[in-house]
Formats: structure tokens, C-alpha cells, sequence
């Protein structure tokens, strides 16, 4: 018994002392931010002359912020019309690509390369194809005699805007995530699906589809964290206008932080999008965990 | 036990670590070099060209004098570093310092008074431009020197002025009517607009115009007025009435398809900044700038803007970096120098009586404008609310989605909120 015991302890030992790098870094850079975080938010932080404990009077501010929430409606808008779209889209297109005849590669990389693009870049070329006057979708509008909106400028089309801009850019990742997720369905499952006259499309509904639960799951978090955060698309596509109809969280708490130097409030903000951010995971993970998929 | 033993195991090693990031700021503190000068260390966030341009000044003053060594030092996010650096030593010390900070800087001490200085030297607070000086004043101290000036004015574009027997507009009214007949429409498609409105960030300078108030004596807002509404009408008589502008024509032209110099815009508010892009892009483009034209009762009005030297309470050498100052904004033949080399306009009024600004006809109608312009308000919050409430209120009217009315109050409400959040810190 005792050298069980000895052994079990050696290796118990030898595990922490392995992922002590791991989990110094993770305690480094995660953990001890967020816990300062979260002690500034009950402070008046402005990094250079003040620190002192304010209790609840920035989360008593918080509330009256209408800023605040507006951006908040702003990106749980952007989130409801992208990541439907995200799935949907990635999903046909890992479908098509997913075959093995020639050219495939070609086309996988070209819906991968718009991923591999800075968000600047691209939305310095988007702006550009998005102008009322000269860009190039409006041209093809007005072939078919419509008068295009002028995109980032208007209030109704300036979050139509960041969407197809970051739906562009993003297909492409969870174009390969869901490859990956296609390629580990098993053949016998559509072979005797096949065998029982299944159609293609029963074999979507009741193999693919559960099947990719998972790889489903993944892909909505990530689009839905993403959302929450977004800030560098509107930031160049928009700079927040028209009207604060594309600022974001993000660049809220940013300028709250850096620009006003009111560190401790743009952390009781910054902790009210964790917040959010955390329940929509949340609920996220509720609804998938509801069908577990079939093997 | 053994996890007792890991937690103070990791406690320690984190402890070494944040040591570690503590202590790497030192190196860059000036001191004393090898053959006795003393070493400054001067920040600014300009890159490239800029950076040649700087670094052309502070050789100049290297040469001039064998005290002082100062070296430029590029931060391309110059702020940010400066907070760490005010907090955790490693601060420079002369600094390259958008003026209009001062009010959210100066309360909070990082910023060392020239006062004392100033007296000292006998310089001349007269020979800069009063508004300037008041941007880099916080309880009635002086926290440093402007370094440029720059304000916006009228460009028109002669050939088409020429073409439609006009002349350059000196009020509202003849704006109105030289815009109202460049501007050219093929249907649904505009063409050329007589006058760019683009930015509705220059509410305030014609609210100057009109002989309003951005901000009243009690620290809040005052441009929901008579003379507010009387601008926010002029703009709808352009947009709506005579549709000399549609929303979003000049988004993201970039420079070289610059809607001025490829034509599209006939005039636009803006500064000197912009000639080197028109002088590089404009081979056919034949421009002329006035004074922005005065409003209904001839007040007239435009942004003061520009930068400024400053001094950070951190500098070991206040005083060396104070002679730098010194000698780069308060001195004719270095602004010269500083103007020439960079096409900037200096903040020293002596240097700008120069030949080279007032017989130019491009350089002379700025320096008429910057004697009437005026410098945004000294309010810690000024620019948030002018971002986050006024501008979102008028591009709701721009884009006729709220009257008048509603505007100026819808922005008068959330403006108040922002000052009042935003404002200095007791």
C-alpha cells in the first residue's frame, strides 16, 4: 500500500510540476487581469493620479448609460442577422467542397484566403465597393434599376454593411471547421440510410445535421463571442456612425478607458459584456446539449 | 500540504515574473552622457515624413549648443506608453502634445507648470495666439508652448468658379448660391456637389458663425439656441431644398481619388494639412482659399487646432527640456525653420508675419482665419460628447430622420450626461 502511495505522489507531483508553465502563464495573463478587473470596477482608477474604492457608484452608473446599452442592442442585432448566416453559409460550402474531385483545393483556398486578410485592408476595400456613387455594388444595382442606399453612411444599411464585410471574412474559418466536422461523420451511417431509400435530403436532416452538432456549437460560440466583441470592422467601416448605429461595446469601454482615462467605469463596463458574453455561452450550450448526437 | 506547497511555489515564481516586468523601464531615462551633456529624451507619435522632420529640428538644436543632447524617440501609440511611463518612471522628457488633452491631463498632475519659466525668460505670451495658449491652460498655469496652429478655411475650385462667373463666397448667402449652382445631378446620380458636408463635426464652427456658443459659462451645453437652430436650417437648405450634397459621397475615395481634386466637390471646409494631397494628385486641379464666409450677422468663425510641447512632471532635466521648448516654439528663425521644413504653421505670431505666409496667397488666408478662430472648449469631456451626442443627433438630421427641434434637444440631453460624467474629477 505505502509504495502506492509513494508512487501516486511522485506522479501527482510530476503532474503539477508539468503544467505549472501552462498554468502560470494562463494565472499570468487570465486570471490575475480579471480579478483586477473586477477590483477596479469598484474603484475611480484613471491610471495616473487615482484609485480609490467607490463601491457600486460605476455599476449605479452603468444603469443610466444609454449609450451603453444602445451598443449593446447594436451587436445583439449584428449577432441575430450573422450567425444564422455564418452557419448557414460555412455549412453549404464545406457541403460543396467536401467532394473529392479535382480543383476542390483550389476553391477551399480561395473561401479560405478573405480569412487570411487584415480586417483594415478589407474594409478599406469594401468601403469602396460599398460607395453610393461609384462603388461596385451599386453599379450592378443600377443595372437592374435600382438606386443602391449609400451603405455605410445610412442608418438602416450601416450594420448590413459590417455583416456582409465580416460574413466575408469569416465564412472561410468555419468553412474548414465544419469540413473537418463533415469528414468525421461515418460512411456506414448514409450507407444504411441509403440502403433503408433515405433521400439526400432525410440523410441531411437525420445524419449530417445532428452528426455536426458539435462542430455547430463551436462555430455558433465563437460567432456569437466574436459578435459581442466586435471593434476593428465598424472601427474602419464606420467609425460607430451613423448615429451610434454601429458603435460597439468594445469601442465604448475602450475610449471610456483610454481616451477618458476613467479606467474603474470602463471596467464595470467591461465586466457587464463578460457578463453577457457568458450568459449567451451559456445559453448556447443549454440548447445543443439538448440532442446529443447520434453515433 | 502539497498543495499548499504549489500554491506558494507558484505565488513565488509570479512574483519573480511581475519583478521582472516592473524593473524594464529604466534604461530610457536621460542622464548624463559621456561627454558631460545631458540627455533628453523627446516622444512624439509622428512616423515618416514626420519623423524626418523632427528629427531635422532636434539636430538644429543639437548643433546650436553643446549642453543639451536631445533625441527623438517615434511612439506610435504615444499615450498609451505615456500613462504607463507616468506611473512607473522611464517617463521622456519633452513630449509632442495634441493641445486639447491638457484639460483631461493636467488635473491629474502628470504635466509640469512653465510659469516660472516663462517669467524668468521673459517670454512674450503675446507673441502666441491667446486661444492656443488657453488650450494648454488648466486653473490659470501654463502647461507648455503651441508648436502649430491650424485652422479650417473655404477651398473652391477656380476653374469651375471661373467656368460659372462666380466669385469665392464671403457669407452664408453666397455660399448657398455658388454651391446651389456647381452642383450638378444626372438623374438620381450626383455628380458634382457644390459643397461637401460631409463631416457634421464642423457644427461647431458654424455655429461661431452664426454667433453662438458651443458651450455656456455653466460648463454645459449651449449650442441649443437660436443660432443653433439657425445653422441646423442653413444645412437643410443645402441638403434638402437645394440638394447641394448627398450623405456619403466622399466615403472612402481615399487620397488619390480625393473627391476635390478629382472635381466631384466644387468647395470644402478644411485645412492646411490638405495642400501637399492636392498638390500631389491635383496636376489639373487650380484651387483658391478664403476665410470661411461669415454668418446672418457677419460673426465669423473656425476651429483652432494644433499641437503643442509639453513637459512631463517624470522629466529628471525640466530645465534643459524647457530650453528646447523654448528654443524650438519661441524663437523666429527655428519656427521658420519648423515651417519650412514641415508646412506647418508655427504657433509663434512673429514667425508667421513672415514673407513666406503673408505674400503667399495660400498661406495668407490662414493666417487671416486664425485670427478670429477659436479652440474647442477646455472641457475634460468636450470631445465625447461632441463624438457620442452631437454628431449622432445631426447625422440623424442630415439623413432627415429628425427635425430641428428634436436634434439640438435629443443632443442637448446626452451632451449634458457625457459632460457631466466626464467631467474633472474633485
Amino acid at each position: 500500500m505505502a509504495s502506492i502511495n509513494k508512487l501516486e505522489r511522485h506522479q501527482a507531483r510530476m503532474g503539477y510540476l508539468f503544467i505549472t508553465p501552462t498554468m502560470l502563464l494562463f494565472a499570468v495573463f487570465m486570471v490575475i487581469p480579471v480579478v483586477m478587473a473586477l477590483y477596479l470596477s469598484f474603484t475611480n482608477y484613471d491610471v495616473l493620479s487615482t484609485n480609490d474604492w467607490v463601491g457600486l457608484e460605476n455599476y449605479r452608473r452603468l444603469i443610466g448609460d444609454t449609450l451603453l446599452w444602445q451598443t449593446f442592442v447594436n451587436v445583439l442585432f449584428y449577432a441575430v442577422v450573422f450567425v444564422p448566416f455564418n452557419i448557414l453559409i460555412s455549412l453549404l460550402l464545406a457541403m460543396l467542397l467536401n467532394k473529392s474531385k479535382g480543383g476542390v483545393k483550389l476553391f477551399r483556398t480561395f473561401y479560405y484566403l478573405p480569412t487570411l486578410t487584415s480586417a483594415v485592408a478589407a474594409a478599406t476595400v469594401w468601403i469602396w465597393m460599398l460607395h453610393p456613387e461609384y462603388g461596385l455594388i451599386n453599379g450592378m444595382l443600377s443595372y437592374v434599376g435600382i438606386a443602391g442606399p449609400a451603405w455605410v453612411s445610412q442608418t438602416e444599411t450601416a450594420m448590413i454593411s459590417i455583416i456582409l464585410m465580416t460574413l466575408w471574412q469569416s465564412v472561410g474559418s468555419n468553412m474548414i471547421i465544419y469540413l473537418a466536422g463533415l469528414q468525421g461523420v461515418p460512411d456506414y451511417l448514409y450507407e444504411s440510410a441509403r440502403l433503408d431509400g433515405a433521400s439526400r435530403f432525410a440523410c441531411f436532416r437525420y445524419i449530417t445535421w445532428p452528426q455536426l452538432r458539435p462542430t455547430t456549437f463551436l462555430v455558433s460560440i465563437l460567432a456569437i463571442i466574436g459578435a459581442l466583441q466586435l471593434f476593428d470592422q465598424a472601427f474602419v467601416l464606420t467609425q460607430g456612425g451613423p448615429a451610434n448605429v454601429t458603435k460597439t461595446p468594445v469601442y465604448l469601454i475602450y475610449q471610456q478607458g483610454f481616451n477618458q482615462l476613467q479606467m474603474g467605469y470602463a471596467s464595470a463596463q467591461a465586466f457587464v459584456l463578460a457578463m453577457a458574453i457568458l450568459i449567451f455561452s451559456l445559453i448556447s450550450m443549454k440548447l445543443t446539449k439538448a440532442e446529443e448526437p447520434i453515433v | 500540504m502539497r498543495k499548499g506547497l504549489m500554491v506558494t511555489l507558484v505565488i513565488v515564481m509570479l512574483g519573480a515574473l511581475l519583478a521582472g516586468c516592473g524593473g524594464s523601464n529604466e534604461g530610457s531615462q536621460g542622464s548624463e552622457g559621456k561627454d558631460g551633456k545631458v540627455q533628453l529624451t523627446f516622444w512624439g507619435d509622428w512616423g515618416g515624413e514626420g519623423q524626418k522632420q523632427f528629427e531635422t529640428m532636434v539636430d538644429a538644436f543639437n548643433q546650436s549648443q553643446d549642453k543639451i543632447e536631445v533625441k527623438y524617440v517615434l511612439q506610435q501609440d504615444m499615450i498609451t506608453k505615456f500613462l504607463t511611463a507616468a506611473t512607473s518612471g522611464g517617463s521622456p522628457d519633452v513630449l509632442f502634445w495634441d493641445r486639447w488633452r491638457t484639460s483631461l491631463y493636467a488635473p491629474k498632475n502628470v504635466l509640469r507648470p512653465i510659469d516660472e519659466y516663462m517669467t524668468r525668460d521673459g517670454i512674450n505670451a503675446g507673441d502666441f495666439y491667446e486661444e492656443s495658449l488657453k488650450e494648454l491652460t488648466y486653473n490659470e498655469q501654463l502647461y507648455g508652448l503651441p508648436l502649430t496652429v491650424d485652422a479650417r478655411a473655404l477651398f473652391y475650385n477656380k476653374k469651375m468658379f471661373a467656368e460659372a462667373g462666380l466669385e469665392a463666397p464671403t457669407n452664408w448667402d453666397e455660399l448657398e448660391k455658388a454651391a446651389t449652382a456647381l452642383t450638378k445631378w444626372n438623374g438620381n446620380k450626383l455628380e458634382v456637389a457644390g459643397f461637401s458636408m460631409a463631416d457634421p463635426g464642423l457644427f461647431s464652427m458654424y455655429l461661431q458663425q452664426a454667433g453662438g456658443q458651443m458651450l455656456g459659462e455653466d460648463g454645459k451645453t449651449g449650442f441649443n439656441s437660436e443660432q443653433g437652430k439657425q445653422v441646423l436650417k442653413f444645412w437643410q437648405r443645402l441638403l434638402n431644398d437645394n440638394k447641394v450634397y448627398k450623405v456619403g459621397f466622399e466615403e472612402g475615395l481615399g487620397e488619390g481619388n480625393d473627391a476635390f481634386v478629382t472635381g466631384k466637390v466644387a468647395m470644402l471646409y478644411t485645412g492646411p494639412w490638405m495642400m501637399s494631397t492636392y498638390n500631389k494628385y491635383g496636376k489639373d486641379l487650380e484651387y483658391g482659399i478664403v476665410p470661411p464666409p461669415s454668418g446672418p450677422k457677419g460673426d465669423q468663425g473656425s476651429v483652432m487646432g494644433g499641437f503643442g510641447l509639453v513637459i512631463p512632471q517624470g522629466s529628471k532635466h525640466p530645465e534643459e527640456a524647457w530650453e528646447f521648448i523654448k528654443w524650438w516654439t519661441a524663437n523666429k528663425d527655428n519656427a521658420m525653420l519648423w515651417a519650412k521644413t514641415s508646412l506647418n504653421m508655427p504657433g509663434f505670431k512673429p514667425a508667421l508675419e513672415d514673407d513666406f505666409f503673408v505674400a503667399d496667397p495660400l498661406w495668407k488666408p490662414f493666417t487671416e482665419t486664425l485670427e478670429f478662430a477659436k479652440t474647442r472648449p477646455t472641457h475634460p469631456g468636450y470631445s465625447v460628447m461632441e463624438e457620442n451626442a452631437l454628431i449622432p443627433s445631426l447625422e440623424l438630421l442630415q439623413q432627415n430622420k429628425q427635425g430641428i427641434e428634436g436634434t439640438l434637444k435629443k443632443a442637448q440631453e446626452q451632451g449634458d450626461k457625457l459632460l457631466a460624467d466626464n467631467a474633472v474629477v474633485k
